[in-house]
């Protein structure tokens, strides 16, 4: 009996195994078609501008750096004493360049050691609806409105040595007037600084954002359960918030490795290099010193470690967001 | 386990009062519900008793001890939020465990209270997963079992269903109800949803704008709803309500609505003719009558049959009346019901104060004084 059914059994799956390809190969390469037919427009349409546009202002202008960086060349004529790697070598060899990567990496350091810090402090205090929130709000995030060049000239002033509020304060107090920005080992510590009066107020805005978002229950649930504040945050808050913290450590360390515009109406990268980034670095030896070929090679070698520590940034940390 | 007792409490939001001085005694074991309209300051009340509200004045005790300056974790309860609040990036269990945790609790201990209160709600299967990938209901039982790892004095849910479709919410109630019976600890349960409250309860509190209308068993909230309010919100469908006076009849004293329509007045609570009243009468409480003798005729307006009742809108001279029916009625549309109302069931309230007017009124009442003499 069971045997019997097993034979009868058999052959049905192939029967209809014949059958199925032809019963659904028309449905569906009619669902094939009627695809194509939703996407191509859309590929048609708006794909070209944007390759077009990719292709002339990022991908050329990349190549072409990329390949001046193999010559020796001012930017006047074409470009033929062609050197290879020479550029890179003698840029590893510089000595303003390895402090310019120190720099960067000082800043980044800072960045996180101190200004994200800082800045979720102020968040958690300022996203409390208690009066005058919004307008410390305003304040703190009143920095990064500015233009980096007119933050940068406004601290050279404060910090002037001369007549700038450091040296008032410093009177006042009754000690020397430090000259800070003419100093070759204070000089970067007051960049820095500015860099984090600058920017904290953004990351203070995304973590309200970010903090804003956290449903208030949780906290009530917390308070239920007991927790205290320090318990809440490290337990509620640190956690809900991670992927705005790693959004804010992403923002700092590209802003980080870009830094330039404020650093040069404040020092110029001196004095004597020590408060050289890559990107003031760049400027001041590929592109005033007409070393196109050269700036080229720096050029390179910024958007290469931006690139890496972008994509593997984002691969590791932020992959679940 | 532990009492509960409320003295004179308000709450002002800014100089906005929300609640104007409730005064209730819940007992040690009491499965208490907070019933009333959306706004009237329910969840206001219960965030008070947890200490996520303060109190503006007023006392409230919880098992003998004024908490009024206490925080909430000093108190000994655990609440169920309405969006049950859970911690989404913990387990199940974390979830559950998180009190224990912060306390500081042995491991076995955490795994055998999480156990415990899984195994009682029928959550072991789900412990490893995230919040985001249960379902409402099991959301639901996650919130009360961490509440019940808190082996709390007092329980505190507020409107813990009301995101569940409806089939859910009926089998909740019941999982409530038996987690009530096992656990014997005190509840204090918020809902807007009447028959969540006289399904549920030991007791019922109506409020209604920030004061408490009336306290009572379901039953004697149904039976004998204190006021037009309590009347009104008691019940499904509600109870018809019709304004209108006690006239002169023959054989004593009927009630004519201002729609015109006549109807049969319970004798026991002594109205006189000319006394305005508004006249209560469940729709379950309306019959069909067998006999040519009627209390009065309403002309059928919709019938909707559910299938196990008719629910019957009719218009009765100008006013409007609701009944249910155990008969299947056939009538079209227009044409008249011959209705019975027994007196008994008959609700009168006064037009002025919404009071209910009770037969033990009429006991000094002239006319009963009258009869005696
Ligand atoms: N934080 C607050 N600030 C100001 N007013 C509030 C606050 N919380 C509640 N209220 C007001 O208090 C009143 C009662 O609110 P509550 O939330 O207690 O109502 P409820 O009975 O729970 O209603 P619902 O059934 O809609 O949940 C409402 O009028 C509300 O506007
Ligand atoms: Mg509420």
């Amino acid at each position: 009996m069971s045997d019997a059914t097993g034979i009868i059994e058999r052959p049905a799956p192939l029967a209809s195994r014949g059958r199925a390809p032809s019963r659904r190969r028309p449905k569906a390469v009619g669902g094939h078609h009627r695809n194509i037919g939703g996407v191509w427009p859309v590929l048609v349409l708006f794909l070209p501008p944007a390759l077009v546009l990719f292709t002339l202002f990022v991908i050329l202008p990349m190549g072409e750096a990329a390949w001046y960086s193999l010559f020796d060349w001012s930017g006047y004529g074409a470009p033929e004493d062609f050197v290879g790697l020479k550029n890179f070598e003698t840029l590893w060899r510089n000595g303003a360049f390895r402090t310019a990567l120190t720099n960067n990496g000082l800043i980044i350091l800072v960045s996180l050691a101190i200004q994200l810090p800082l800045a979720l402090w102020l968040a958690t205090l300022v996203s409390h609806r208690i009066p005058g929130a919004t307008a410390f709000r305003l304040v703190f995030f009143l920095p990064y409105v500015l233009a980096d060049v007119a933050a940068g000239l406004i601290w050279r002033f404060i910090y002037d040595g001369d007549y700038g509020l450091v040296a008032s304060l410093a009177s006042l107090v009754g000690i020397a007037t430090p000259y800070v920005l003419a100093d070759r080992d204070y000089a970067i510590y007051a960049v820095l600084a500015v860099v984090v009066w600058k920017y904290f107020g953004f990351h203070m805005m995304l973590f309200i954002a970010g903090l804003q978002s956290i449903d208030k229950s949780l906290y009530e649930a917390a308070d239920l359960d007991g927790a205290t504040p320090w318990q809440k945050f490290r337990t509620i808050t640190l956690p809900l918030l991670s992927p705005t913290i790693r959004l804010s450590v992403f923002f700092s360390v590209i802003g980080s490795l870009q830094l330039f515009d404020m650093i040069m109406p404040l020092t110029g990268g001196g004095p004597s290099n020590s408060t050289q980034t890559m990107v003031t670095f760049l400027y001041t030896y590929g592109v005033t010193r007409m070393k196109v070929g050269f700036g080229s090679a720096i050029g390179v070698v910024l958007f290469l470690i931006c690139v890496t520590l972008a994509f593997s940034y984002r691969r590791v940390f932020m992959r679940h967001d | 386990m532990a009492s509960i007792a409320l003295n004179d409490v308000r709450k002002f939001f800014g100089h906005h009062p929300v609640l104007h001085g409730i005064s209730l005694e819940i007992r040690d074991g009491e499965f208490v519900i907070l019933v009333g309209p959306s706004g009237c300051g329910k969840s206001t009340l219960l965030r008070m008793l947890a200490g996520l509200e303060d109190v503006s004045e007023g006392e409230i005790s919880i098992g003998g001890r004024v908490v009024n300056d206490m925080a909430p974790k000093e108190r000994d309860i655990a609440m169920v939020f309405q969006n049950y609040a859970l911690y989404p990036h913990m387990t199940v269990a974390d979830n559950m465990a998180f009190s224990l945790r912060l306390a500081g609790a042995p491991k076995a201990q955490k795994q055998a209270a999480v156990a415990r209160a899984a195994e009682i709600l029928d959550l072991s299967h789900l412990l490893d997963r995230f919040p985001r990938e249960l379902s409402g209901g099991q959301r639901q039982r996650v919130a009360m079992g961490r509440a019940i790892v808190r082996d709390p004095a007092v329980f505190l849910f507020d409107e813990p269903l009301s995101n569940l479709d409806a089939k859910l919410r009926v089998a909740m109630r019941t999982e409530i109800k038996a987690l009530h019976q096992r656990l014997k600890t005190t509840m204090v349960y918020v809902t807007h949803d009447q028959i969540e409250a006289m399904t549920m309860a030991d007791r019922i509190v109506v409020m209604n704008g920030g004061r408490v209308e009336q306290v009572g068993r379901p039953l004697d909230l149904y039976d004998k709803p204190a006021n037009l309010f309590v009347a009104a919100f008691i019940g499904s469908p509600a109870m018809n309500l019709l304004h209108g006076e006690a006239v002169a009849a023959p054989g004593g004293t009927a009630f004519r609505a201002k729609g015109g329509g006549l109807l049969p007045l319970p004798a026991d609570r002594g109205v006189q003719p000319g006394t305005p009243l508004v006249y209560g009468v469940r729709p379950e409480h309306i019959e069909l009558a067998a006999s040519a003798a009627c209390d009065t005729e309403a002309q059928i307006a919709v019938v909707e049959p559910t299938g196990s009742e008719t629910q019957v809108f009719m218009t009765l001279g100008s006013d409007s009346l609701v009944g249910v029916f155990r008969e299947r009625v056939a009538d079209e549309p227009g044409s008249t019901l011959r209705l019975r109302i027994d007196p008994a069931r008959v609700h009168l309230f006064e037009p002025s104060t919404g009071a209910r007017i009770d037969a033990a009124a009429a006991s000094t009442s002239p006319i009963r004084e009258a009869v005696l003499a």
